[in-house]
């Protein structure tokens, strides 16, 4: 695991402020990368994403989704409705470089949570504010979850595509699994929130508005060129001719042969049958006019084949094909121990579990999850009293008042 | 500093990777919307490419079943182009020239290519020993499976990304060009906190990309989920567990939807309300959040009918005004016309050097101080040989030409 004095974040300290995945994502980022985040939650309950499915279990209700989100950081409570907690939330923004969230625009005045003053108050802090629609413009006081920013964002109604769209043709488009667009805007919130750390000792903080559709708009812009092309995207027309989604005997498999050596490969995979051979077949455009047929042959062919058989034969040819894997194929893979992908986190009434990293590695080096998920205002002591410097005594009697 | 001065601070103009230099070795599409984010942040992205072997995605190919230049132009603009032989040792040679004066090098070749070429992290390393590195692949650099090939579809499906995403009682689902862009904003993202790392210490680092783990990284809480109580998430279609309504509705026209979410008590009256159905506070069926997912299947077909004779955009406003949250289900069309996205810049018209225009999605960020920009239409083939080669390298004008005869920029 990676040494945490190497983490490229070590030495950020993170305000995050934050009900929503999008925001949570990007919070947990930075930790993941060595930043110092540290969650402020509502007291009591905390935040309602802790009871949020999936869940790892019913009662209490413990969730997944939150532990996944929120790995690594720091938990404190802190009424932000009342003056002391702001004025305590206040001083943990002085102490940090960036303050992540995401309150609707219109409930930031009453929490002395506007840009403007945020910023008089804090002249060196990146403010990065992450909200569906983004904090200026005509929809940004709109209400969306994550359905309806995949939607907004454009994918939502592209998908899917290939098998499931031929068996399904009538039904409305489907979701890509969890929170996908959240998550996206996350991502991209942490490159804005980077990009302007990288500027804030020449030119201070500033607010940096991320919008979760406009992150999805983005990532999904190959269907803006297509309407510059003349074409109108929709889930049929996307579709690739042939390949995709095949159903072995003992599982699913996706392949794809954009080109020629690819496609040589893949009829040699089903050792050369004669409708593959034909030498019509050669020529790409031809093969895309036949994909019904051609799919016909390959779902066949693909019945009496076993999963791992494929992946392995069609990737020695060259052929881009692979698995469909579960959660469980996933943890249990050779690549995924060989990357160290998984690192052991230690969850309450669990013990170790493996837990998902992130999706890269610095100088060779898988990075580390430091700390599980706490209860909330877990870290109370340890921040207002050993870091902001006050008196327990102190820390007791605003939980009587119920500020923390 | 009072709150008007401080309001009053101007924006700089400068985005904020200004003076940052990208050697851009990548290719097709993972990699280069790596490195179109951060051309977008400012940085002068320098495309590396040889007419010997063009970006699948700059040259006409058959992937949808029509010969015609792939989606190049979004990913591209804002970048520099110059070409480069790298099959031939002075193209290589060059190739180290460049990445001596730039701060970050990426690159989306299969793993074991740049070693091959002589490019590798630890070559580049001695050339610039600062450089910050980013590789992006299909499953990284190391590994038993680093060398198997795939494009975005397999991506999501190793990445058990695809194997969630679909109808309850249907197949695994395609992820498709969204699943390589998450990956080059994924290692934009990575490769930032490197490089910011690089300003603070003075070391670079090598940034190893995985686009399978960035599926992983999707279906992050069902993995933790799986490891620590052997629960395995399914396909659910639009469901969301104990969330209804929660789906996508049809509406008045052709192919037309919206989606609508209800997801609190307060929600669900004023839902209810909107939709002029008081019926259904006294409607056992529809009486909590668990009876309503219970029953979510007879509550689709309900607000189904009343949606259907209804325009996408009329349902959004009526729920929006009652603060239920739904929005239509936006084509490509719908995205490029709407006053939001272009009031905020996201979409944005171009102009060309001949005059050609066209709808490109800007920057995703609204920066207060250090505004990200486009600045620059795609460039042609090489179009920035002589500034790369001429005034940043400092090849003489009859050297240039002696490399272009020889075939090493080509």
């Amino acid at each position: 695991m990676i040494d945490q004095r190497n983490a490229p974040l070590a030495g950020f300290t993170v305000v995050e402020h934050a009900e929503g995945v999008a925001a949570s994502y990007a919070g947990r980022m930075m930790a993941v990368m060595g930043a110092t985040v540290i969650k402020v939650e509502p007291p009591g309950k905390g935040s309602a994403l802790r009871c949020t499915e999936p869940l790892l279990t019913q009662e209490p209700a413990a969730s997944a989704l939150f532990h996944y989100l929120n790995v690594g950081k720091r938990f404190v409570t802190c009424d932000v409705e009342s003056a002391a907690g702001r004025r305590l939330m206040g001083e943990l923004m002085a102490r940090a470089e960036l303050f992540i969230d995401d309150t609707p625009v219109a409930r930031r005045a009453p929490l002395q949570l506007e840009p403007e003053l945020v910023a008089a108050r804090h002249p060196q802090l990146v403010f990065l504010s992450v909200l569906p629609f983004g904090a200026a413009g005509a929809h940004a006081d709109f209400q969306a979850c994550e359905l309806n920013v995949f939607h907004a964002g454009g994918e939502g109604y592209l998908m899917p595509n290939g098998l499931t769209l031929e068996m399904f043709p009538d039904r409305p488009p489907v979701k890509i699994y969890g929170h996908f667009a959240e998550l996206i805007g996350g991502t991209s919130a942490v490159c804005a929130g980077i990009a302007a750390l990288l500027v804030r000792d020449e030119v201070g903080g500033q607010f940096v508005d991320v919008s979760v559709q406009d992150a999805n708009v983005s990532v999904g812009c190959f269907a803006i060129q297509r309407l510059g092309d003349g074409i109108l995207e929709n889930r049929h027309g996307r579709s690739f001719k042939y390949g995709g989604v095949l159903e072995c005997c003992d599982g699913y498999v996706g392949v794809l042969t954009l080109e020629q050596r690819q496609w040589e490969g893949l009829v040699k995979l089903m050792d050369d049958p004669d409708w593959g051979l034909d030498p019509a077949l050669r020529d790409p455009l031809e093969r895309s006019r036949r994909g019904a047929e051609i799919n016909q042959h390959l779902r066949a062919w693909a019945k009496t084949q076993r999963v791992d058989d494929v992946v392995k034969k069609g990737q020695a040819l060259s052929v881009p094909l692979a698995k469909y894997n579960a959660p469980a194929d996933i943890l249990e893979s050779e690549q995924s121990k060989a990357r160290g992908v998984f690192a052991p986190l230690d969850l309450p009434t669990f013990g170790l579990v493996p837990a998902f990293t992130a999706a890269f590695q610095l100088n060779g080096e898988a990075l580390a999850l430091t700390r599980a998920v706490a209860e909330p205002g877990a870290d109370n002591e340890a921040i207002w009293c050993e870091w902001l410097g006050y008196k327990t005594a102190e820390l007791e009697q605003w939980g009587q008042h119920g500020a923390v | 500093m009072g709150p008007s001065e401080q309001v009053a601070k101007p924006a700089t103009a400068m985005p904020p990777l200004r003076g940052v230099r990208v050697a851009d070795f990548t290719l097709h599409a993972a990699g280069p919307f790596c490195a179109h984010i951060l051309a977008l942040l400012g940085a002068e992205c320098i495309k590396i490419e040889t007419a010997g072997r063009l970006d699948i995605f700059r040259k006409p190919h058959p992937v949808y079943g029509r010969m015609g230049a792939a989606t190049f132009d979004q990913v591209s603009s804002n970048k520099l182009s110059v070409q480069l032989n790298l099959k031939q040792p002075r193209g290589v040679a060059l190739a180290k020239r460049l990445v001596a004066v730039s701060d970050i090098v990426a690159e989306s070749f299969r793993p074991g290519v740049m070693d091959r070429l002589g490019l590798n992290y630890e070559t580049l390393k001695a050339v610039k020993p600062d450089i910050v590195m980013v590789s992006v692949s299909a499953s990284g650099q190391t590994g038993p499976e680093r060398d198997y090939a795939g494009y975005a579809p397999l991506f999501g499906a190793a990445g058990g990304l695809g194997t969630l995403t679909g109808y309850e009682d249907g197949p695994p689902t395609e992820i498709r060009h969204v699943m390589d862009h998450s990956t080059g904003l994924t290692a934009a993202m990575a490769v930032l906190a490197a490089y910011l790392r690089k300003k603070r210490t003075g070391a670079g680092q090598h940034v190893d990309v995985a686009a399978r783990e960035v599926a992983c990284g999707f279906i992050g809480d069902a993995l933790l989920q799986f490891a620590a109580t052997g629960v395995t998430s399914r396909r659910t279609g639009n469901d969301a567990p104990q969330i209804a309504p929660h789906n996508v509705y049809p509406c008045a026209g052709d192919d037309a939807w919206v989606s609508i979410v209800v997801t609190t008590e307060d929600e669900w009256r004023a839902f209810a309300k909107a939709l002029q159905r008081p019926e259904w506070f006294t409607d056992a069926r529809f009486a909590s959040a668990q009876m309503r997912w219970t029953h979510r299947r007879e509550l689709d077909a309900e607000i189904g009918a009343w949606t259907r004779g209804r325009s996408r955009e009329a349902v959004t406003r009526i729920l929006q005004a009652a603060g239920v949250a739904a929005f239509p289900s936006y084509t490509a069309q719908d995205i490029v016309d709407d006053p939001h996205l272009n009031g905020r810049g996201t979409i944005q018209n171009m102009v060309g050097p001949d005059g050609e225009s066209r709808k490109v999605v800007g920057p995703p960020w609204r920066f207060s101080l250090t505004p990200a920009k486009l600045e620059r239409w795609t460039p042609k083939l090489g179009e920035h040989n002589q500034y790369v080669f001429g005034e940043l390298l400092g090849l003489r004008a009859d050297e240039i030409e002696e490399l272009v005869a020889s075939k090493v920029i080509y």
